[in-house]
């Protein structure tokens, strides 16, 4: 097997020949999918062609609104009623016409020949059912529920087989999930965005599982990611969808070493690993000026594309195959007009696609620390119904020292405390017992989810004022600071009178952000800002809060799942586990040198793209 | 579970401990003498002072509260200053017909909420008719409902009888239409129904309303849940996925609404009771208010208050039944 090398966490074992053209699960030819949203009808898949072999992974990436999640929908013929859609072209699946069965068939179709796994196990599982009901709703008796629950790695399954969902960890509901979606003996798992809501020690668990449920099972797979690295893990092939459209396809090695359409390459130099630069700005890809209108025209990609002409606005690219030399078995598409060669250029340049100037000027203030936490721990209460108690202790006995207009990263899994100790840091909890003490200017905190941080009814204009009334300014004195502000945070003035609904995700973490530094606090803290966002998006959110805090010379609390966006963040890093500090130091230190062995658990875990050149 | 159930109704006694209380302290503060409203606004010093003590009104408080609570325990609710007789045999005759009357009124506001609820995913027209004309009928308040419904299926086009039960109570149940059965009557049966009907409904539409808004509402948003959308994928029918998938989970906010209204219902019989000559209590309580009967109005309001609060407890009880992430 030729990409065998990139598939460096996994042994690759006997696998079944993958080339498409011997058998398909799946076969999409010319799919157009238009849904309505708010009255306004819009193409989201736009001539999406694809194949899946039989015992094939494929990878699907895009970021969000590339239609990957209308794609699997549509392959299940579950495309929600309430949107009114419209299709052309077709989907095979099984030998079942899927656009044009009747309802019975499709639920045939569902019942023994798809299994699906969504993003959140949480929701995704009925919270009144009990687990083993609910995958022998599928499997149909108990001895085969309890068989493939072994079989997804659920240990005591015969315990497991009678909880509810919420009584398990995250993990172990996602191999609830898997066990659901193998039951029917499927011979195709769609799998939307499995990974996404788990933390990276789990994640790396499940795609490992997928792999093998693959082997074991021979069914083929198509998991649909907005990371190109999680793909990279197990897929076969990967086809990267822009804008509802296939701009690559291809074999995963051929891929990642020679990807071919800018928006790869895009893709691949914004990703964020632990190679990433630390002292130079993060790599984004251009933001999206065209309407979409315009966007319909030509290639979808163009006004963001560092290549594009005058013929990309005009033209749609069509898919077509890349003579890549005689090796390539697995044939390689993608939909660009600019000839390899320069895309090759452009991926080889290694040069950002668009930077954006920092000025690294940090001035430390002289005055010592800013944030001083001593011996805190937080205990909570929580009552779950109405007999049972149990105390969660938190926060085991922090000490924590952050310098003034130093920064830190805390890099812990759900429910290791971080976000706890954040907000002890922010007011919002009091400690149970321990000291916390912050500059005298105070924390301002911004949180994951943008949007429902912000107060749907007011203005930005208005969340902003309502910062600077303590300051009893006049008027022109509050417009002058409400200008500034949004332009220190690279938007335009006129979105003072926008509502957050109107704002795309960036640009509502990006008026949290100005919420937060209006005036500016002694410290700012981030409780994954970015972990919502897409890599491109999350990159120039990064460095914005980079720029703000030289600009500020303000303390940066910087609290994240993922390693490698601490190791940018944070001039040290602070491993979390179970409500203690496990480790603490230099970021390159903890990143190179790990100590802690949970620290190096984590590191292992990050998926990484290693392209070795064979 | 079972500890779960024991402290509900745990806290449920006390709730009904301190109702008594209120009833017992309302019943002490309230001006007008009870004495002479038993005794006759003419009687003699000497009568009344005699009264007040047969009464065991010149203990301390705190004490007669506890022989108040004696008394309730041995099921002895004192003696209605109106009619003279114990108010336990008083309810015994009243109370019945309230229940029948309210027991069918819950069930009409429970089909017709649920109708009101899924009228929108029924394909037949009569159901989007039959939502408007509720929602129409639901503006009305109660007496002016049942005044209308008398004027138009009694007086006008003679349907429905106007008012009382149409018989009495032979026992053993009370409920007009179970002891009718019990007797193999079937036109008795019939005429108890037929009476039923108008004070029922008028009694009922405002809360099917209720009941149905929220079932609508939670039935909507459950429909459009993850879990169900796993539901589908797994290649269920429709049937299962509602059966399977979506009642159970949207069956909460109705059930606790569905508690409210019941309580609600016993509050709205006074009305309804009054304008269809219902004999129940009611009726017996619009009748002892006017002469302080506190014994009566105490008893009826201990009774009252004790079922609104049992109604709850099971509403909490069946919730905690429906969703488990409630009791665990």
């Amino acid at each position: 097997m030729k990409f065998a090398d990139v598939r460096s966490k996994r042994s690759t074992g006997d696998r079944p020949d993958t080339h498409p053209a011997e058998g398909l699960a799946a076969s999409i030819r010319g799919l157009t999918v238009s849904l309505e949203r708010d009255g306004a009808r819009s193409e989201v898949l736009r001539g999406v062609d694809l194949d899946v072999g039989r015992g094939e992974i494929v990878g699907l990436v895009g970021e969000s609104g590339s239609g990957k999640s209308v794609l699997a929908l549509s392959m299940m013929g579950l495309l929600p009623q309430a949107s009114r859609p419209r299709t052309h072209g077709s989907i095979e699946i099984a030998g079942v016409d899927v656009l044009n069965s009747a309802p019975s068939e499709l639920r045939d179709l569902r019942r023994h020949e798809l299994g699906v796994i969504f993003q959140d196990p949480m929701t995704s599982l009925n919270p009144t059912m009990r687990v083993g009901t609910q995958i022998s709703e599928v499997s149909h008796d108990r001895e085969t529920s309890l068989q493939l629950m072994t079989s997804v790695g659920i240990p005591d399954p015969e315990l497991r087989f009678r909880v509810f969902p919420h009584e398990l960890s995250g993990g172990l509901r996602q191999r609830v999930m898997t066990a659901i979606a193998v039951a029917g003996r499927p011979s195709l798992i769609i799998a939307d965005e499995p990974t996404t809501a788990l933390d990276v020690t789990v994640q790396a668990q499940v795609l490992e599982l997928l792999a093998d449920l693959r082997d074991t099972f021979g069914c083929s797979v198509v998991l649909i990611t907005h990371d190109l690295a999680v793909a990279a893990q197990i897929a076969d092939r990967i086809a990267v969808l822009y804008a509802g459209r296939v701009a690559e396809l291809g074999p995963v090695a051929e891929m990642l070493r020679r990807p071919t359409h800018p928006y790869t390459v895009g893709l691949l130099s914004s990703r964020l690993s632990l190679e990433t630069p630390r002292n130079l700005p993060l790599t984004t890809l251009k933001p999206e000026t065209a309407t979409p209108a315009e966007r319909m025209l030509g290639c979808a990609y163009h006004s963001r594309c560092p290549l594009a002409d005058e013929k990309c606005s005009r033209e749609q690219p069509p898919l077509a195959p890349v003579a890549l030399g005689a090796d390539a078995t697995l044939l390689h598409e993608r939909s660009c007009w600019r000839s390899v060669a320069q895309v090759q250029a452009l991926a080889h340049s290694r040069a950002p696609v668009d930077t954006v100037l920092r000025s690294e000027s940090r001035q430390l203030s002289e005055a010592g620390e800013s944030v001083r936490l001593d011996d805190v721990h937080v205990r909570f209460v929580l009552k779950s119904g109405a007999r049972h108690r149990e105390e969660v202790h938190a926060l085991r006995g922090v000490d924590l020292t952050v310098g003034a207009g130093e920064s830190l990263s805390i890099v812990g899994e759900s429910g290791s405390g971080k976000s706890t100790l954040l907000r002890v840091v922010a007011g919002l909890i009091p400690p149970t017992s321990g000291a916390v003490h912050v500059g005298n200017k105070g924390a301002q905190m911004v949180f994951q989810d943008a949007g429902s941080s912000l107060t749907p009814w007011l203005t930005v204009g208005e969340l902003l004022r309502e910062r600077l009334r303590p300051l009893r300014l006049g008027s022109a004195e509050v417009q002058r600071r409400l200008d500034l502000a949004l332009t220190t945070i690279g938007l335009p003035a006129g979105i003072a009178n926008a509502r957050p609904s109107e704002l795309s995700g960036g640009q509502k973490q990006r008026v949290a952000l100005a919420r937060a530094t209006v005036i500016p606090p002694s410290v700012l803290l981030c409780d994954e800002p970015t972990s919502a966002l897409d890599a491109s998006l999350a990159a120039s959110v990064l460095n914005l809060i980079r720029e703000l805090r030289s600009a500020f010379a303000m303390t940066v609390i910087f609290v994240t799942h993922d390693l490698s966006v601490a190791r940018l963040m944070g001039d040290q890093i602070a491993v979390m586990t179970q409500g203690q500090i496990v480790e603490m130091g230099p970021a390159t230190d903890v990143i190179e040198r790990p100590e802690h062995p949970y620290t190096r658990s984590l590191l292992a875990s990050v998926p990484t793209i290693e392209v070795t050149t064979s | 579970m079972l500890k779960f159930i024991v402290r509900r109704l745990g806290s449920s006694l006390v709730l009904i401990l301190v109702l008594s209380a209120i009833i017992f302290l309302l019943q002490e503060i309230t001006p007008g003498d009870p004495v002479r409203a038993y005794i006759g606004l003419n009687a003699s010093p000497e009568a009344v002072a005699a009264a007040r003590e047969s009464l065991g009104l010149n203990s301390p408080l705190p004490l007669r509260y506890l022989h108040f609570l004696g008394r309730l325990l041995h099921g002895d609710l004192g003696v209605s200053f109106r009619t003279h007789r114990s108010v336990v045999s008083d309810l015994g005759d009243f109370l019945p017909a309230t229940a029948e009357l309210v027991t069918v009124a819950f069930v009409f506001a429970l089909v017709l909420g649920i109708l009101f609820a899924v009228s929108g995913a029924l394909r037949w027209w009569g159901t989007s008719v039959l939502r408007g004309l509720l929602l129409v009928l639901a503006t009305g308040p109660s007496f002016l409902l049942a005044l209308g419904g008398i004027v138009l299926f009694y007086s006008r086009l003679g349907w429905l009888p106007g008012g009382d039960r149409g018989a009495n109570a032979s026992g053993p149940t009370g409920f007009l239409m179970i002891d009718s059965l019990l007797h193999g009557d079937v036109a008795q049966w019939a005429t108890a129904l037929q009476h039923l009907v108008l004070p029922a409904l008028a009694l009922a539409i405002a809360p099917a309303i209720a009941i149905g808004r929220i079932l609508r509402a939670s039935l909507e948003t459950t429909m459009n849940a993850d879990h169900v959308r796993t539901a589908r994928a797994k290649g269920l029918s429709e049937g299962a996925v509602l059966g399977g998938h979506v009642v159970r989970n949207s069956i909460g906010p109705a059930l606790s609404m569905a508690g409210l209204q019941l309580g609600f219902m016993f509050a709205g019989v006074v009305v309804v009771e009054q304008i269809f000559s219902w004999p129940g209590i009611g009726n017996y309580l619009a009748r002892s208010i006017p002469v302080s009967d506190f014994p009566a109005i105490a008893a009826v309001t201990l009774v009252l208050g004790t079922i609104y609060i049992i109604a709850n407890a099971l509403v909490d009880l069946l919730q905690a039944a429906a969703d488990p992430r409630l009791n665990l």
